[in-house]
């Protein structure tokens, strides 16, 4: 299962079960190059299959939003449950982050507020 | 009926270890008969003392981090305990936002999360000694908001 995909200039993450310390380090370390390698702007956080989040989850997120942010770039969450939202709720990081469904979504958004050709 | 339970354990300050210490403790808890938001808030608060004793306490070096987790009633006692490098200035550490460690891309938010999902927060540390965070959390007190 990959743990994330690139398309275009947006970045797809699709979380683990657990997103912690020990998960969000690896993330950070296998896609590490693709922000040298390529322009990325946009982001997306899968959390479908994640069922527990703690604060290192949400330092992966910030760290992440700081280097799509100097592109101009937008950063999103997608299949919140619960749980998680809580957490992201508590964290303040909806004011950096916007929150929407799915990914077929966020892609009509883009294409309507003209992000997309 | 008044139960009471306690129990020890160590294990190697490796990240590995992050999601045993929650389900360990989840484990242990589930006598008091928690609802899945109280379990969900307790294992957020282990996971966030013993990635600190990993990343702060050892500072990614080799060393024994301790739970003790005593169980009486409904209330959950809970001690994570390193003996790690400690903490200089433990009211600058437990600010929100703030750590020592921001190229490592941590939040500055465990103490936080630490304190805003238990009920009761006490820090105590010894430069060069180490560290000891107790938490309490009384089971029974938040509805079921997954229902």
């Amino acid at each position: 299962m990959k743990c994330y995909e690139v398309d275009n200039e947006a970045m797809i993450y699709y979380l683990p079960r657990e997103l912690d310390h020990y998960a969000a380090d690896r993330l950070k370390r296998k896609t590490e190059e693709i922000f040298a390698q390529q322009t990325v702007r946009y982001l997306i956080f899968d959390f479908e299959k994640t069922v527990f989040m703690d604060s290192s989850g949400i330092g992966l997120i910030t760290g992440r939003f700081r280097r799509v942010n100097d592109q101009g770039g937008k950063v999103y969450v997608i299949h919140v449950g619960l749980g998680i939202d809580k957490i992201l709720e508590l964290s303040g990081i909806y004011r950096i982050v916007q929150k929407m469904d799915s990914k077929e979504d966020i892609l009509k958004e883009m294409v309507e507020g003209g992000y997309y050709a | 009926m008044h139960n009471t339970n306690e129990m020890t354990v160590e294990f190697q300050s490796i990240p590995q270890n992050e999601s045993f210490a929650r389900m360990v403790v989840a484990a242990f808890i589930t006598g008091t008969n928690p609802t899945l938001e109280e379990v969900s808030d307790i294992k957020t608060a282990v996971s966030e003392a013993v990635t600190n004793a990993i990343i702060h306490g050892y500072e990614h070096k080799e060393g024994i981090v301790k739970i003790r987790a005593r169980v009486d009633g409904r209330t959950v006692y809970l001690e994570i305990s390193d003996k790690g490098c400690g903490i200089q200035n433990i009211s600058q550490a437990m600010e929100p936002l703030y750590t020592s460690k921001p190229e490592e891309e941590r939040s500055g938010m465990g103490f936080s999360f630490m304190e805003a999902f238990m009920d009761r927060l006490e820090v105590e540390s010894t430069y060069g000694v180490g560290t000891i965070v107790k938490m309490w959390k009384e089971i029974g007190v938040t509805g079921h908001p997954y229902e």
